[in-house]
């Protein structure tokens, strides 16, 4: 596995990760994570009292906000927390706290590129320090094909620009399952599977990168896990 | 179950409230600094021009200026404008009652508004492009992204940085059209400033006479009253905000309002340190960027680091200080404290040459004026900050008066400044 990433080109490499968790004192757990120079801050309040017209019998109450670095959210933002949404839904367990409310804050920080897949790992991963109840982690990759055929792995800004078709995929912890795929422009079915097996390669990583970052955060660091494959490169 | 949510907030019960009261009866703060400390301010600059994190204790914002070119109003067809909001909807207000919430909104961009707004502190004629046909419309937009007390001087400072630290595209104006050039064609241009104005905020007690600088969350909600000073690097007054329930006296007002002076005034020279260092690092290509928050490969561009490096006067006995406010007693502490107002007092009198004689004469009246006023607000305790805007706002015009009235030596240098400009 490893001899095999060094032989791949650039373009099949994720940008290097980083976080740094609890960052902010008013919430019950939040991380600010960024992949290359996009940033996101996600924080979690959960469970807490709900209003009773969200109050459900059976569950929790998911809240789900991504907040642009200024403005109002516009429909871009409102497709993206949409996204999350799905995405947490499926993952919280959330008939361990019937009655109550879990709430999930994504700021955008800074925009240079794959803004889905990193709002998507940093709200995964301030679940997970927030102790929030889940079924399965999960890490999400975007990955595009660019005009001239090439694929092109968690891409920056000016990469996208030259897009013919992009990709975005969450796979679970567990058992590797799909949950979600987005996708835009033209491509062949044949692409769409070797772009899924690449991107599934990928989230391998990112779950490294979670599972390193977590322990060393709760001071359980041991040799093998205190430097990821990612922060060599 | 928690019909008042606003019992998560700390500082909200009563208990708190008695302790943090009692505590500043015994001049000592819970995190170890003095009243007249302040904590470490911390700015990084985005990638892009006119976006900064600023960090003040836990207290985090985020501000971004944008630009747009528009038809002027028809009342002022030269002038451009400048739009101010601030965000608290973000990570840091998950649970909060909205009465509370709307409150701090409007709290938060009046002061923004009277800070830079009213006081005029951008030149916004240079924003004309073509007299009422096109102008550039300037917006701030402030997130609050943690509160952890003192919003009112994390917000304004962070503007205020964004805004120094903003480029706008070059236009010209030809045969009717619009030319934007592009970074590449033309340099960015920066804003005009008039003057640059930053607020400090200090919290009354009725316990204690001395106001508590700086408030953290605990003490900003326990606080009987709050009052906010906005000062421009001239230590020309634009903003006096001063609410709540204790019994302040004018004496307090001024001496904050010259401590308040002195701070924003080095509050802007760092400001002006740091984007000095943030053009530095840019043309050396080194990472720029909110990266920066997290990885820290750069030192940090934080106020106790830029502005001790030459000057003693600041706080640089801060962590001295804190160990010796935990370990010694009370008694230790007050003739230090004593020595510590002594040298101040000393060392104002040469600073500030308009004193007491000038408007002391005049107290009496003011304390006689405002004492009928200030039972009227005890009866009505639950007002809080945003209230000055009617009653309050006045008087606060009064006391600017007066305040500038001696300082109108200095007033000139502002005017001076316009047609260098």
């Amino acid at each position: 596995m490893e001899k095999q990433k060094d032989e791949k080109s650039g373009n099949e490499k994720l940008r290097q990760m980083s976080c740094e968790f609890n960052s902010l004192s008013r919430c019950d757990g939040s991380v600010m994570y960024s992949q290359g120079a996009t940033i996101v801050i996600a924080a979690v309040i959960g469970p807490v009292e709900t209003k009773t017209q969200n109050l459900c019998i059976d569950g929790s109450y998911l809240e789900c906000n991504y907040r642009p670095k200024a403005g109002l959210p516009q429909v871009k933002e409102r497709i993206r927390e949409a996204a999350i949404r799905d995405v947490l839904e499926l993952a919280l367990l959330s008939e361990s706290y019937p009655r109550s409310k879990m709430s999930v804050q994504v700021q955008e920080l800074e925009d240079r590129g794959s803004m889905d897949a990193c709002a998507l790992n940093a709200s995964c991963l301030a679940m997970l320090i927030g102790g929030l109840p889940m079924k399965y982690s999960f890490a999400a990759v975007h990955c595009i094909i660019n005009e001239k055929g090439e694929i092109v792995l968690d891409p920056d800004l000016s990469e996208m620009q030259h897009q013919r078709a992009s990709f975005t995929f969450a796979f679970d912890s567990v058992e590797g399952n799909l949950l979600l795929i987005q996708t835009k422009g033209s491509f062949k079915i044949a692409e769409f599977n070797d772009i899924e097996c690449l991107c599934r390669a990928a989230s391998a990583q990112i779950f490294e990168f979670y599972r390193s970052h977590l322990a060393n955060y709760h001071g359980r660091a041991s040799k093998e896990t205190a430097t990821t494959p990612m922060e060599e490169t | 179950m928690f019909l008042n949510s606003n019992l998560f907030e700390p500082g909200k019960s009563k208990l708190e409230r008695n302790f943090v009261q009692v505590l500043t009866k015994q001049n000592n703060r819970l995190d170890g600094r003095s009243a007249d400390d302040f904590r470490d301010v911390e700015l990084t600059f985005g990638a892009e021009w006119g976006i900064v994190a600023l960090t003040v204790g836990q207290t985090r914002v985020l501000a971004e200026v944008t630009c747009e070119i528009d038809a002027p109003t028809s009342a002022r067809p030269n002038e451009g404008a400048l739009f101010l909001n601030v965000d608290i909807d973000g990570v840091s207000f998950l649970d909060e009652v909205q009465t509370t919430h709307d409150q701090r909104v409007l709290a938060l961009n009046s002061l923004l508004e009277r800070t830079f707004r009213s006081s005029r502190c951008l030149d916004l004629e240079s924003l004309c492009i073509a007299s009422e046909q096109h102008v550039w419309y300037v917006r701030v937009n402030v997130k609050v992204l943690n509160h952890d007390g003192n919003l009112y001087d994390a917000c304004t400072t962070a503007a205020l940085a964004a805004l120094m630290h903003f480029r706008r595209p070059d236009v010209t104006y030809n045969d009717k059209q619009i030319r934007t050039y592009s970074e590449k064609e033309r340099e960015l241009v920066p804003m005009l400033f008039l003057h640059y104005p930053v607020s400090v905020t200090y919290c009354v007690y009725k316990s204690s006479s001395k106001p508590v600088v700086d408030p953290t969350l605990l003490e900003e909600n326990a606080a009987d009253s709050v009052i906010v000073l906005s000062f421009n690097s001239y230590q020309e007054l634009c903003t006096l905000n001063a609410g709540g329930s204790a019994p302040t006296t004018a004496h307090i007002i001024m001496q904050c309002a010259r401590n308040a002076s002195r701070r924003c005034k080095s509050m802007v020279q760092f400001i002006r340190k740091a984007l000095a260092l943030d053009t530095e690092r840019r043309q050396a290509k080194q990472p720029v960027g909110l990266l920066e928050l997290m990885r820290s490969t750069m030192p940090k561009i934080t106020y106790n680091r830029l502005m001790n490096e030459e000057s003693d006067v600041p706080v640089t006995n801060n962590e001295p200080v804190s160990n010796m406010a935990t370990v010694a007693t009370p008694q230790h502490q007050e003739p230090q404290n004593m020595i510590k107002e002594q040298r101040k007092q000393n060392k104002q009198e040469p600073v500030t040459p308009m004193d007491d004689s000038t408007w002391l004469p005049s107290t009496d009246e003011v304390k006689d004026k405002d004492n009928p006023k200030l039972k009227i607000k005890e009866t009505l305790p639950q007002v809080k900050e945003t209230r000055p805007k009617g009653s309050n706002n006045n008087r606060g015009k009064g006391k600017g008066g007066k305040n500038q009235k001696p300082k109108r030596t200095e007033s000139d240098s502002e005017e001076e400044t316009k047609p260098v400009i």
